[in-house]
């Protein structure tokens, strides 16, 4: 039995709402981190299952493109959260929002 | 183009102070003989090859430029060269720039500053944008080198300005800024209207003389021009940043800002907006009337009311550009000569004024002219110079400006419409002579006031010092010497000025009876 | 040398002194003084030369200044009879006030300025006299305004000074105003301004003539001239030294006036004349009432100046320029006299002013007083002396042309002597009044030398006779054209007649009511409130005081106020308060939480997303 598209695209829809769910309602910057992770690679699984149906490489490009942007993304966010924390001891984010002062 | 050695002359003049203002900029670590010597270099050359120029001008070119050098940019797409010229109009600017730039140097270079160095550079960078300004045939570079000047202003005000330099410097930049904004749009808007696809002054001069905009065109791109230039020329009602910002600049910088580059404005009315919008500047000639009295009644009036010294200079300047407005809207050779005259010679006597101003405020330590008093006893040559530039100001004959107003007043009077003028302009010579011979009485005159007294007394209070008498002097020698001759002005301006601004001959030719001789004249009259 | 040449350096010799006293000389005194007496002597000696070469035609020569387009300003020389007359007159009185000077400044701190001033003062007065065109005479009628300025507000740590200074400049920049627009207006009308070819113009054209632009040109006059209501600043001027005093006050700037109506006579038509006659006339007659209430001896001279003024401008009013200028001549003569012999009294007073403090000043001051009594004679218009003809001429001429103004010019000679008899008794006869009085002492040979040849011009001057025959010939013309009028004969007798009587009136009676010597002004004890009103004069000085103190101050700051909360308040503030108010609301959107900005973010996205799927194209 072969798995049609729509369940590959379902999948990636519901990973999608849950990241999208998770940066609006989390307080946690890490779990937003991650939240935003699960974002894409949703949409990573979509692009792959479109390139499939389709036949061409074009998806499979744009996924390692995304994630090698995704890997140094995380580098980089991740020392910026540690550094964060060491400063002010929270990553919460209603804690941080000396912007608004 | 064939460039000779005159344009790269001309060129010279521009980055010479730009180079020495690098090296004393960079240069921290100068000693400070070596400082003042690279920047009286700096603000030296600009006036010797001024007046290198002028002899060797060449009147005859009309419609054209002296010393023309066009340079590639690498936006040769759009129309923008860097090209250089002069002509017979900012010939005298040009030498302007370069004599206020050498007495406000050499002023400075002799201050007590914290951090010279950096003050020098800063309008050593001032003056080559300056005579770049008035170098610039190409429109773009024109503003360009202004903004350049214009900076350095603003930093200026920022360090070493006086107490409220903060609110005035914003004021001052948000002014300056949104006027050369406006000018800049009208400027943009000329290029775009006319299609020449160039910036050059010359070809849009030349494209529009043939195929002249619609009326609307003009006098909407006219308002830009006008507002723009406008605010940065401090036209009444959009004065209110320069009483305040002369008051704060340190005198190196109220002396090339109030003295040379304000003049930008009138000089991009008087080369730009009026020859090329002719009608623009019809259509709106009663709003501009209108402003240019309140410039001279309104702030004359507001000039009588201050106390402090600065202001009523900072004031008093605001007022005199009334007549320059004035002359402009005759749209003859007589009023914009006069307006040009006007000019140089205000550019000349208000900044020798400032940095009297500063001298007195070293003596006094007040610019409150109610608390002064009885200075010439003390300081009889800071008085003799301070009654001069007073008198140059208010226009007594023998100083510059007498001709600028006088002229300006005679082209009032040449036609029907602008006549009634004459009288209600002339009222400022009154109101100037008020507020100038007011100030002299208050500070050097009579005995000194009860505040005043133990200052006087004190050590600190010496005659001018020739740090000071020698910049004084060179302001003074050039308002004498365009007193004496404004010929040297005139004679080349007038071909020039006749090309741009070509109007109808109205003098009056009557039937002349001869006398019968001269000596016995009144005796055939009488019987 | 050419005769023009010769003019030029009659005009800049004293250029030089100035420039040269002004860099080099400034704390050499004795030196500067040296320098501008001997440029003074130089300037009468370039007179006598050009007038010597100026033949039949005249001097006429010119150079082009400026020219902007069709607006053409020359200077020039416009050398006739009359201006040779002016120039010698000028010449030798100022010679003889620079010698004067040496004696009476000698020990003076800053006599390097008043010399320098002095110079630049002959420098520009020999330009008005000189100029051949409205708009040079223009400058020089400025410049003589400045050396004024600056040689009145020579004690200047006093604040008498100060304000005069500041007031005469002011003043007289009021009646400039009126001539400035004049010339501006005569350029358009004529073409031109030179007055040669403006006098051309008006013969070939007699309608040609305007009167809007000679009543323009004659507020130039009544400025420089202190007539009314710009008198205000000449009685105050006297706060300068008494050289000056004698110079610039009473010889010849405020007579350049007079002169410059002269020059352009035919520029006016009978109304303006007529004007001039009456404003003159009221002078006369009002300075005169003036001069009772004044007890400084400087400041009765100086309304004795005006009131003689007057007399001048009702003169050329009535149709004799020449008549004008004859009086201007001996008026320089005699009042020169008169403030030199008043320096020469202050000086040896040790700087008293005041006529009730002095006193027997005729035996102490024997050369002094009697020279000053000539003076008076003269200015009396005592029969032989110069003033007598010149006066007399001036009330024939009122005489046969209308009987309010004889009776009022009558009644100001009258009045003249009155007010100099009483001078004379007080200040000379009696006991000395004061302890400085008491100490007078005779003036040195540099003082006394220039009032006894002025004293001497004051008795013969009037002779037309003795005159060189280059000069004088418009006075000569208006006093022949005066002969030939009907009735002349029979009016001069009367004028003659009443002449005389107002001298013997005026001093005996002032003899009479205020006593030899007396020590109190008698009208003032006997009739205050008659002593008041003539030294309120009219109230002028109070009432422009109030207008400059109480109207147009509060006028300027008002306006000053206006300027900064208006303009600078509402506009320039509102404006900022505008762009402010837009910065709080976009401000509020900013709330520093990141999951505010995710909302905003996905509201932008759907807009977007609206946008892109043509959602608001129905709108």
């Amino acid at each position: 039995m072969t798995i049609g598209l729509n369940a590959f695209l379902l999948v990636s829809g519901l990973l999608f709402a849950i990241g999208l769910l998770g940066v609006i309602l989390r307080k946690n910057t890490l779990v937003i981190y991650m939240s935003l992770e699960l974002m894409l690679n949703a949409v990573n699984i979509a692009l792959v299952a479109f390139s499939r149906y389709n036949g061409t490489m074009d998806g499979n490009i744009f996924v390692f493109f995304i994630i090698t942007v995704a890997a140094a993304e995380v580098a980089v966010g991740l020392a910026i959260i540690v550094a964060l924390f060491r400063r002010r001891q929270s990553v919460m984010v209603d804690q941080l929002n000396a912007l608004s002062r | 183009m064939e460039h000779d050695t005159n344009s790269f002359i001309l060129l010279a003049a521009i980055l010479v102070p730009l180079v020495t203002g690098v090296i004393a900029l960079l240069g921290g670590r100068l000693n400070t003989s070596a400082l003042r010597s690279i920047s009286a270099l700096g603000f030296g050359i600009p006036l010797i090859i001024g007046i290198y120029l002028f002899c060797n001008f060449d009147a005859s070119l009309i419609g054209e430029y002296n010393f023309e050098l066009r340079a590639p940019t690498g936006l040769e797409s759009i129309g923008i060269y860097l090209h250089l010229g002069l002509n017979a109009i900012s010939l005298p600017l040009f030498l302007l720039a370069g004599v206020v730039g050498l007495a406000a140097g050499l002023y400075a270079m002799n201050s007590k500053a914290e951090r010279l160095n950096l003050y020098l550079a800063l309008l050593l960078f001032m003056l080559g944008g300056l005579m770049g300004t008035f170098a610039s045939v190409d429109v773009f570079f024109f503003y360009f080198f202004h903004e350049f000047a214009l900076i350095p202003t603003f930093i200026m005000i920022g360090i070493w300005g006086g107490a409220g330099r903060r609110g005035a410097a914003i004021e001052m930049t948000i002014y300056l800024t949104v006027g050369a904004l406006l000018s800049l749009l009208g400027l943009i808007a000329l290029y775009v209207t006319s299609g020449v696809d160039s910036f050059s002054l010359l070809e849009l001069r030349n494209y529009l003389s043939e195929q002249p905009l619609s009326e609307t065109v003009q006098s909407n791109i006219f308002a830009l021009l006008l507002f723009g230039f406008g605010i940065l020329v401090s036209l009444f009602p959009f004065h209110s940043w320069a009483p305040k910002g002369y008051a704060v600049a340190p005198s190196g910088a109220a002396m090339l800002h109030a003295g040379v580059l304000k003049k930008f404005g009138l000089y991009g009315l008087l080369q730009i907006a009026y020859p090329l919008l002719p009608e623009g500047g019809e259509h709106w000639f009663s709003l501009i009337v209108w402003l240019a009295l309140g410039n001279i009644l309104f702030i004359g009036l507001v000039t009588i009311a201050q106390k402090d010294l600065k202001m009523m200079l900072g004031y008093s300047s605001v007022m005199h550009m009334g007549y320059a407005f004035l002359g402009l809207v005759t749209f003859s050779v007589v009023g914009v000569g006069g307006a040009l005259l006007m000019m140089v010679a205000h550019g000349l006597s208000v900044a020798l004024l400032f940095m009297l101003a500063t001298c007195i405020y070293h003596r006094s330590q007040t610019f409150d002219m109610s608390a002064m008093g009885g200075l010439a006893t003390k300081a009889p040559v800071l008085a003799a110079f301070f009654v001069a530039g007073t008198m140059a100001s208010i226009g007594l004959p023998g100083f510059g400006n007498f001709w600028g107003e006088f002229t300006i007043f005679a082209a009032l009077a040449e036609t029907e419409h602008t006549r009634w003028l004459v009288a209600p302009a002339a009222i400022g010579i009154i109101i100037s002579a008020i507020y100038g011979l007011r100030a002299v009485a208050n500070i050097f005159f009579g005995q000194p006031k009860e505040v005043f007294v133990a200052q006087l007394e004190s050590d600190t209070v010496v005659d001018l010092k020739l740090s000071e008498k020698v910049p004084a002097l060179i302001l003074i020698i050039a308002l004498v010497i365009t007193g004496l001759f404004p010929r040297l002005l005139s004679d080349n301006a007038n071909s020039e000025l006749a090309n741009l601004y070509p109007v109808e001959d109205t003098l009056p030719h009557h039937e002349v009876m001869t006398l019968p001789s001269t000596t016995d004249a009144h005796k055939e009259l009488t019987h | 040398m050419t005769a023009t040449q010769t003019l030029l350096f009659a005009l800049l010799t004293p250029l030089a002194s100035a420039t040269l006293i002004a860099f080099f000389l400034r704390r050499r005194g004795a030196l500067a003084s040296y320098v501008s007496v001997a440029a003074a002597a130089a300037i009468f000696v370039f007179t006598v030369l050009a007038i010597r070469d100026m033949g039949d035609e005249g001097i006429v020569a010119s150079w082009d200044w400026l020219t902007f387009g069709n607006f053409n300003v020359s200077m020039g020389f416009l050398f006739d009879g009359t201006s040779a007359t002016m120039l010698t007159m000028v010449a030798f009185v100022g010679f003889l006030i620079h010698v004067f000077s040496l004696g009476y400044m000698a020990d003076d701190g800053a006599r390097a300025r008043f010399f320098g001033g002095l110079s630049i003062f002959m420098f520009s007065m020999i330009g008005i006299i000189l100029a051949d065109n409205l708009i040079m005479i223009f400058i020089f009628w400025e410049l003589v305004g400045f050396s004024s300025y600056m040689l009145i507000g020579h004690y200047l740590n006093t604040e008498e000074a100060a304000a005069a200074s500041k007031k005469a400049f002011i003043v007289n920049r009021i009646g400039d105003l009126g001539f400035l627009v004049g010339i501006v207006y005569a350029y358009w009308h004529f073409g031109t301004t030179n007055l040669s070819e403006m006098q051309g113009i008006i013969l070939a054209n007699s309608g040609l003539i305007s009167a809007t632009i000679a009543a323009l040109l004659a507020c130039g006059f009544i400025g420089k001239s202190a007539q009314f209501p710009l008198h205000v600043w000449l009685p105050d001027a006297m706060a300068g030294p008494t050289p000056v005093s004698a110079l610039i006050h009473a010889a010849t700037m405020v007579a350049a006036g007079v002169y410059f109506l002269i020059r352009i006579e035919f520029l006016f038509p009978d109304s303006i004349k007529c004007a001039i006659a009456i404003l003159g006339t009221s002078v006369a007659v009002y300075a005169g009432f003036s001069a009772y209430g004044q007890n400084d001896i400087k400041k009765i001279l100086a309304y004795s100046t005006l009131s003689q003024l007057g007399y001048m401008a009702a003169a050329f009013g009535l149709g004799f320029p020449g008549i004008a200028l004859f009086h201007l001549i001996t008026h320089a003569f005699f009042k020169a006299l008169l403030f030199l012999g008043a320096g020469s009294i202050i000086h040896g007073c040790h700087h008293e002013q005041d006529i009730f403090k002095m006193g027997g000043i005729f035996k102490k001051m024997p050369i002094t007083s009697i020279t000053f009594l000539i003076g008076v004679l003269a200015l009396c218009g005592v029969y032989g002396l110069s003033g007598f003809f010149s006066k007399d001429a001036i009330l024939i001429a009122a005489g046969l042309q209308g009987n309010v103004l004889f009776a009022m010019l009558t009644l100001g000679a009258f009045l003249t002597a009155g007010y100099m008899g009483r001078l004379v008794w007080i200040v000379f006869f009696g006991k000395p009044k004061s302890k400085a009085a008491e100490k007078a002492h005779e003036s040195g040979f540099t003082m006394l030398l220039p009032l006894v040849v002025l004293a001497a011009l004051s008795v013969v001057g009037g002779y037309m006779n003795l005159w060189p025959e280059q000069l004088g010939g418009i006075i000569r013309g208006s006093k022949d054209a005066l002969h030939h009028l009907d009735g002349y004969d029979a009016m001069h007798h009367t004028v003659l007649i009443l002449g005389s009587a107002a001298c013997i009136v005026g001093l005996l009676g002032s003899f009479f009511f205020y006593g030899v010597g007396a020590t109190e002004d008698r009208l003032e004890k006997k009739a205050g409130p008659v002593y008041g009103f003539l030294k309120a004069r009219l109230w002028f000085d109070e009432i422009y005081g109030y207008y400059v103190a109480k109207i147009q101050q509060r006028f300027a700051n008002l306006l000053s106020v206006l300027d900064i909360f208006v303009i600078k308040g509402i506009f320039v503030r509102g404006t900022a308060g505008v762009v402010g108010l837009l910065g709080l609301g976009s401000k509020s959107l900013h709330v520093g939480n990141i999951h505010g900005y995710v909302y905003w973010f996905l509201i932008g996205l759907i807009f977007f997303w609206g946008v892109a799927s043509g959602l608001f194209k129905a709108f």
